[in-house]
């Protein structure tokens, strides 16, 4: 446990220094506030502000930032990862487990702060067409989607040796699932399609079990990507 | 029970490099043991199997009599360990990075503060204490390492080439501070093929080619089986005479040299004491008039034991292939008449670690 925290401490030190968080969350906020500042003036509807933001803003830049951290997770350490800490007493599994509590946990907080006080601020200055648990429900379905990246950027990183075909993995992957998933008959799974629905579930207007598919889906897979990142991780030679 | 054993350990890398073949190696509570061999030759793969970073294809390995995997800590914890050429995370300093490895190890802060700032202190690197570790010459980057394996007071001290990469007097800090931590009821496996520091420092070494470990046994044997034949003399004055006598040394012929410039480095395959082939060297300077510059029976003696040893080994993989080969010929298969071979270190004394 002693070995967990200290590598949680350790990687989370990693993250706020990294220059992909430090131009990632200004990225995030300058656009809100200028988008809850257009909203009070132009009076717009706060279901389609926010469906804005996500779209143009919040998921693009984050699908970057999330894929690069993730990714970036062990294939960027792989120079100092045996030297310099798995040769301690530290566990395999300790090790990942600690990667995957701080990069998913640190996107997900990123995430938290800065969507809570803009849904907070469009719904309060904008034409509030929004029911609570319309934005609660399309909150947690961005955040299942950015988790689930989180996710498969570690995968990846177990998987890769070097950070940059890991990084370009993730992004091809996200790019191309959107064709491969309505190819399947599975488009409700796309990004683009739970984008796109964004304003009518934050209104409420979006059916609750297509909301839970949504959420179910993407957190099955997540635990998915991270049991296969633990347990390819701790079959890898390093 | 032994501190570190293997058994028949084999490591294949994705079915193409034999890195490890049926490695069986022993080293007692106590020993400074050097692990010496060329490079490739699977020094660095035997440490990472050790500590549990790389997985055996085939075969065992125990640390401290219980079998090592990814996930004994446990005995991690006993062990401190120094790679080659060692990397660390780069924004940290090293009282950063050595509170870090405390903090891994189960140390409270300040007892992981007043150990760091010893070893620091030891490796001489109090100065740069507050320095990022970026910008660290490889020389400050092995002593870094060495105080990161040495934080925890470990029981087993794993060094992978611990003097290199550094200068004449930073190699001698750290063969002074082996031997003083060798004093201490401690068990060091020290890798290198830098024979003199095995030398220095070793009670015990094993030689280890090809992924095998070739020879095993103490120090002072080492230099007895160097010394048991090898005599360089340097002469001047009618040096070709002197040469075409060499042969005459020994009366069944059983004498190689190699000529160096006016130096001769003599070696008999006999086993005669080394006063008396001396002797015949000496009466072999007067006979051809030459005047002798030097002579002596230790130069090299480890490096010659060591290229002894491997010459070994080529020749008995060389007679255990030809002796394969006539068999498989004659459709016998009779590998009995030519098992000795097979023996790791046949026709040489035996020893714990073999």
């Amino acid at each position: 446990m002693q070995a967990f925290l200290a590598i949680l401490q350790y990687d989370l030190g990693q993250l706020t220094r990294s220059w992909v968080s430090r131009v990632w969350v200004p990225l995030l906020i300058v656009p809100a506030l200028f988008l809850v500042v257009v909203a009070r003036d132009e009076t717009e509807l706060a279901s389609e502000t926010m469906a804005v933001y996500i779209a143009a803003v919040l998921a693009p830049i984050s699908a970057l930032a999330v894929s690069i951290l993730a990714s970036g997770a062990i294939s960027g350490e792989s120079n100092i990862i045996s030297d310099s800490i798995l040769s301690r007493s530290v566990t395999r599994t300790e090790y990942v487990f600690a990667k995957i509590i701080s990069r998913v946990g640190f996107t997900l907080v990123v995430y938290a702060l800065v969507v809570t006080p803009f849904s907070y601020l469009v719904i309060r200055y904008a034409i509030a067409d929004t029911s609570v648990g319309g934005v609660v429900a399309g909150l947690l379905m961005i955040a299942a989607l950015l988790a689930f990246l989180a996710a498969f950027g570690i995968a990846m990183s177990v998987a890769m040796s070097s950070v940059l075909p890991a990084v370009l993995v993730v992004l091809l992957a996200v790019t191309l699932s959107g064709a491969v998933l309505q190819f399947l008959g599975l488009s409700w799974m796309s990004t683009t399609a739970v984008i796109d629905g964004l304003p009518e579930t934050f209104r409420g207007d979006t059916p609750v079990w297509e909301q839970v598919r949504v959420v179910l889906v993407f957190s099955l897979l997540t635990v998915a990507a991270l049991v296969s990142s633990v347990w390819l991780f701790r079959r890898k030679d390093l | 029970m032994y501190v570190v054993q293997t058994n028949d350990l084999t490591k294949i890398y994705e079915n193409s490099y034999i890195a490890l073949n049926a490695l069986n190696l022993r080293v007692d509570k106590g020993m400074v043991f050097g692990l010496v061999g060329p490079n490739g030759a699977g020094k660095s793969t035997t440490f990472r199997i050790l500590l549990g970073l790389q997985r055996p294809t085939a075969g065992s390995v125990s640390v401290f009599g219980e079998a090592m995997s990814p996930e004994r800590a446990d005995i991690r914890r006993r062990v401190g360990y120094l790679p080659t050429n060692p990397s660390f995370p780069k924004h940290m300093t090293p009282i950063t990075y050595l509170e870090f490895v405390g903090s891994i190890l189960g140390m409270d802060s300040a007892r992981a503060k007043v150990q760091l700032a010893r070893l620091l202190q030891a490796v001489d690197l109090a100065t740069a204490a507050a320095q990022r570790i970026r910008g660290f010459s490889t020389g400050m980057m092995t002593r870094l390492g060495i105080a990161a394996a040495l934080m925890g007071d470990p029981e087993l001290l794993i060094l992978d080439e611990p003097t290199s990469g550094l200068d004449p007097a930073g190699r001698k800090q750290t063969i002074e501070l082996i031997r003083e931590l060798s004093g201490r009821d401690r068990t060091i496996i020290i890798a290198t093929h830098i024979l003199s520091d095995v030398e220095r420092v070793c009670s015990d070494v094993g030689i280890i080619a090809q992924g095998r470990l070739i020879y095993a046994g103490p120090m002072a044997e080492m230099r007895r089986l160097a010394r048991q034949g090898s005599i360089s003399i340097e002469i001047e004055g009618n040096t070709s005479a002197f040469e075409q006598q060499i042969h005459t040394l020994d009366e069944i012929g059983s004498v190689r040299y190699e000529r160096i410039g006016s130096e001769f480095r003599i070696t008999f395959l006999g086993t005669e004491p080394l006063s008396e082939y001396v002797q015949r060297v000496i009466s072999l300077v007067d006979r051809t008039g030459v005047d002798m510059l030097y002579i002596t029976t230790g130069a090299d003696e480890i490096e010659e034991a060591f290229l002894r040893r491997l010459e070994d080994d080529r020749t008995r993989g060389f007679l255990r292939a030809a002796a394969w080969a006539a068999a498989h010929d004659s459709g016998g298969g009779e590998l009995s008449d030519f098992s000795e071979l097979e023996q790791p270190d046949a026709g040489l004394p035996r020893h714990p670690a073999i």
